[in-house]
């Protein structure tokens, strides 16, 4: 045990008046925040999305509803997704899942401004929010800005595979899939009539070298 | 009779006790309740983020050092950004440092808070810990409008930051802090200043210099025991060297130089620090890009690199071992914590278990930068 | 009264003072009951109004059947032993200790002065020893949990309660010198309605005593900032670490009741019971109502100190006993035999100066109320009054953001 020093008379005093002048001045302030009001947001109760509902409850700090750039789970725009894989491979967890097929070309803006063109379409678009820790790093290089944060963050689910929001409806996947096949036959069948036109090419320009 | 045979207990504070601020277990001997010998015991957080990183991508990385010190997350990421940025001889743009440095004081004031409300509490003061958390999630708000998320803000890219500020960010902070700086005194005149607080902390555990150097304390810890030692000022990156500030050291507030009562006063004067250099920021703030160009595979050259940023915590090191791949061959990252930590046998002979509270508190050890 | 009664209808009096022993606790025991579960609502309430939250609000209207809730869940858990506990000691202990608060009940008034269960002649004594039984079951609880924070926290017990014994008994000395008599209704009856006519504003020394009193009060029955023995960041819970169940409940009850039986003697001694002015008297509700009030007042008082004050260190905590509480206490002591020896006579000088301790106690009630109000306006300087709004485009940092709004605000540093 350390030795205390012996204090003097004008040290055990001072100990004393200090003691009960700081202990009257935490009083004090434990006191006036009885008077203020509380600061908390009764979460289920108040709707903390909204701005509205947030300034008539008791909440005064600085959030006004769900700051814009809120990092909730995952949605997907499929209309504008162009299954370039950019957010699969960006994903550090690997919770995105993405399989794509041959499909159109379409051009379009995305929602950044910047033009894109489709030339794939996702038949299998899945993330694991069991997984995700929203991080944010698939919507920064999303070309389209398809892959965005919404404002959602209650995400609880009946079972495990409830976590794994799927995007592409099967229907969706079946239709793509099948206009893939479409298209590869058409490739195929383009590739050989031109494979054809060109032998047909080579076959006139060929005679007339020999000739 | 025989004669009356007296033996040490042998005490497991933790691996869950209140106090010991998440997973760490202190092995103490006691005669009574002056403890004789006390060993700390980590790796009860251990989630290997070291390994996990030699898997993934330089920009995959960044979210996994939020989760390394989860109370200074933005510092975190700085500290490993500039590591990378090093790397590949990137040059980060002047508003997006400006915005660095503003969320990682703000992000510093809210680390100090919990370090300082946590001392409170330990020392049994429930409301000043209360009432620093309420003072904090303004904080919390305010970086959320910036980067989306309350904890782990993933805010920092390789080359910049991931968002612009929002419009009128920077009055909401110089709002915050107009409020701030007397909540903040009026948080010390209920705990800090009080006698009884002083009386626990004053003279307890002093680190003398040698000894503060011979554990390689860093930060807080080590300008607790008089040293004035800095990253942000010894070894300027970022716009420090442009910003007008103090460092505070201990100078025996309450007793002696070095003791608990100095490393917990220390953290207290930072914050009124880092209330100045915000309130530069908010002037100096310059308009232009928030990002440099940065591809999107970053492939650096070989070679080791090694970066050092001053977290709440101390002198950060991020250490990268590069084989010129796309993921990091080896990653080491040096905390303060765990020096910190390593120091408690040295300072804890012949104090009280109530003492070895107060000294953990002052100490600011967080469980998951200890054991990455 | 009630066993005259008794007698008269033909019961033996060995009997009818057993049938009043019987009620009387009963009624103490669910008194304390009820009184442990609301005050442990408003306590949480308060603690909760300091630190700016809600508090409990879940259980009936605004939360304030929360101590029902609670209770029902205590009574319904398992018991747990733990393995190589001393079961008798440990199924004995927080009997003890409810024991030890609720036996301090029959000297405790109800309001009008003679309304005590028994008033007894030494009824300041028998408070003082046996709220000492409280010790006995602590250290108990301690020793017989077989565990090592248990233990510690019950030697710390045993020390803080057997030391500040002393300081609590030496407080109350004052007010027994003044009236003469160790009988809680005398010590009552000897004081008036206002404030000059109480025990604690009688002379400085008697304020003194109070003081000491009430602070000694509020380490013997371990509550912060002395709750060493429980310091829930140092020893997980100290004494009642490994209790479960009803018997954790009966810990808390006695700890709840502990603080009614401070409060109560503290108002009954020094802070003039429930005396009503002479133009009232006799009116019981009344005087029971006043009686409550300046209890839950103390009681607030101890739940105010809770929620400020850190805790002491044990060796603090023996040094604040023997360095500064003894001697004060002793000041009190010397002083007020010597101021009753020079006022003896003059009743003049015993007039004014109560008056003049009473206005001085006024003033630091002023003072206080000053540095709450400026407490508050600090806590009052706005936080949200701007709006802060982010496109999706300006989020990407794709285009640079536009200039602030300005919204009657200075906007010179923007941009700048």
């Amino acid at each position: 045990m350390n030795r205390k020093p012996r204090l003097s008379f004008k040290a055990y005093f001072g100990q004393i008046v200090s003691g009960v002048q700081t202990m009257f001045e935490g009083m004090s302030i434990s006191l006036a925040s009885t008077f203020l009001k509380v600061q908390t947001v009764e979460y289920p109760d108040v709707d903390i999305s909204s701005r509205e509902s947030l300034r008539q409850s008791t909440y005064k700090g600085n959030m006004a509803g769900m700051p814009e750039n809120y990092r909730g789970i995952l949605k997907v725009d499929l209309d504008i997704c162009t299954a370039c894989l950019i957010c699969m491979k960006a994903c550090p967890i690997d919770c995105i899942a993405i399989t794509n097929v041959k499909c159109d070309k379409r051009k379009f803006n995305g929602k950044s401004g910047k033009a894109a063109v489709q030339t794939r379409a996702a038949t299998r678009f899945d993330i694991d929010i069991g997984k995700c820790m929203f991080c944010g790093l698939c919507v920064i290089p999303c070309p389209t800005g398809a892959i965005a944060h919404s404002k959602i963050f209650e995400m609880n689910r009946g079972s495990l595979a409830e976590l794994v929001e799927r995007f592409v409806t099967p229907e969706q996947a079946a239709k793509h899939e099948a206009r893939a096949l479409e298209i590869e036959t058409e490739e195929a069948e383009k590739k050989a009539a031109k494979a054809k036109t060109d032998a047909e090419a080579k076959a006139k320009v060929e005679p007339k070298g020999e000739a | 009779m025989g004669k009356l045979r007296t033996e040490l207990m042998t005490i497991n504070m933790g691996p869950q006790h209140p106090s010991t601020h998440g997973v760490i277990r202190f092995i103490i001997d006691t005669d009574g309740e002056v403890i004789h010998r006390c060993e700390p015991d980590v790796g009860y957080l251990h989630r290997s983020i070291e390994k996990i990183t030699e898997h993934l991508s330089w920009q995959g990385i960044v979210p996994f050092t939020d989760r390394v010190d989860y109370l200074c997350a933005m510092n975190s990421n700085w500290a490993y950004v500039m590591a990378v940025e090093k790397m590949i001889a990137v040059e980060v743009p002047r508003r997006a440092e400006f915005i660095r440095v503003m969320v990682g004081e703000l992000n510093r004031i809210s680390s100090h808070m919990i370090a300082i409300g946590t001392t409170d509490m330990d020392m049994g003061a429930f409301t000043p810990f209360i009432q620093l958390l309420r003072e904090r999630e303004y904080i919390n708000d305010l970086l959320e409008m910036v980067s989306g998320a309350r904890l782990t803000y993933n805010y920092l890219s390789i080359g910049g930051v991931n968002y612009d500020i929002p419009r009128n960010w920077l009055f909401k902070v110089e709002e915050f802090l107009n409020h701030f700086d007397p909540a903040m005194e009026q948080m010390n005149r209920l705990c800090t200043y009080n006698r009884i607080f002083i009386n626990r902390m004053a003279n307890l555990a002093p680190i003398s210099k040698e000894l503060a150097f011979d554990y390689n304390l860093v930060g807080p810890n080590l300008r607790g025991s008089g040293v004035k030692s800095d990253v942000r000022r010894d070894q300027p990156y970022s716009v420090y060297s442009e910003l007008d500030f103090e460092i505070p050291v201990g100078e025996g507030f309450g007793g002696e130089v070095g003791d608990c009562y100095d490393r917990f006063m220390v953290r207290i004067l930072e914050v009124r620090e880092s209330i100045k250099i915000l309130r530069q920021c908010i002037k100096m703030m310059p308009e232009g890009p928030i990002q440099a160009k940065v591809k999107n595979t970053i492939k650096p050259p070989e070679g080791h690199f090694y970066s050092r940023s001053e977290t709440p915590r101390g002198d950060t090191g991020y250490f990268i071992e590069s084989s010129g791949g796309t993921s990091p061959y080896r990653l080491k990252i040096r905390s303060g914590s765990f020096t910190g930590i390593s120091i408690t046998p040295a300072i804890s002979k012949g104090i009280l278990i109530a003492d070895l509270v107060a000294v953990i508190g002052s100490l600011d050890i967080v469980a998951p930068e200890l054991d990455r | 009264m009630i066993i005259e009664l008794l007698t008269s209808v033909g019961i033996p009096e060995l009997a009818a003072k057993f049938i009043f022993a019987g009620a009387v606790g009963f009624l103490a025991i669910n008194f304390i009951a009820v009184y442990a579960g609301v005050v442990s609502v408003i306590e949480r309430k308060v603690a909760a109004k300091m630190q700016s939250r809600v508090g409990p609000n879940r259980v009936g209207p605004g939360g304030w059947l929360q101590w029902l809730a609670d209770g029902i869940k205590l009574m319904l858990k398992e018991d747990i032993h733990p393995h190589g506990a001393d079961h008798f000691l440990f199924n004995m202990a927080p009997f003890l200790i409810v024991c030890g608060v609720a036996g301090a009940f029959a000297v405790l008034p109800w309001g009008p002065a003679h309304a005590i269960a028994a008033d007894l002649n030494v009824g300041i004594l028998y408070f003082i020893s046996i709220t000492s039984l409280v010790v006995v079951g602590i250290l108990m609880a301690g020793w017989s949990s077989n565990n090592k924070w248990a233990l510690i926290g019950g030697m710390r017990a045993a020390a803080q309660i057997v030391s500040y014994e002393i300081p609590v008994a030496m407080g109350l000395l004052p007010a027994i010198m003044i009236v003469g008599s160790l009988q809680v209704s005398a010590l009552t009856e000897s004081q008036g309605f206002m404030p000059w006519d109480w025990t604690a504003f009688d002379n400085p020394f008697a304020l003194l005593g109070f003081l000491v009193f009430l602070t000694g009060s509020v380490a013997e029955s371990n509550r912060a900032p002395f709750d060493l023995p429980e310091a829930e960041s140092e020893l997980v819970a100290g004494f009642f670490t490994e209790y479960s169940g009803f018997r954790f409940a009966c810990f808390t009850l006695g700890e709840f009741a502990a603080t009614w039986a401070i409060g109560a003697i503290t108002t009954a001694v020094y802070l003039g019971g429930g005396q009503l002015p002479p133009s009232m008297a006799g009116m019981i509700p009344l005087s029971i109502g006043l009686f409550v009030l300046k209890t839950m007042s103390v009681v607030f008082l101890l739940m105010w100190f809770r929620w400020t004050l850190p805790r002491f260190r044990i060796d603090q905590m023996m040094d604040f006993s023997w360095k500064y509480l003894l001697p004060l206490s002793l000041v009190a002591f010397f002083g007020q035999a010597i101021y009753i020896l020079i006022s003896w006579d003059s009743p003049a000088m015993q007039t004014i100066v109560s008056h003049l301790l009473a206005l001085a106690v006024l003033g630091v009630i002023f003072l206080f109320a000053g540095r709450v109000a400026y407490n508050i306006k600090i806590q009052l300087i706005p936080i949200n009054t701007l709006s802060t709004e982010i496109g999706p485009l300006e989020r990407a940092g794709k285009i640079a953001p536009p200039p602030a709004v300005v919204e009657e605000v200075e906007t010179a540093e923007e941009g700048a």
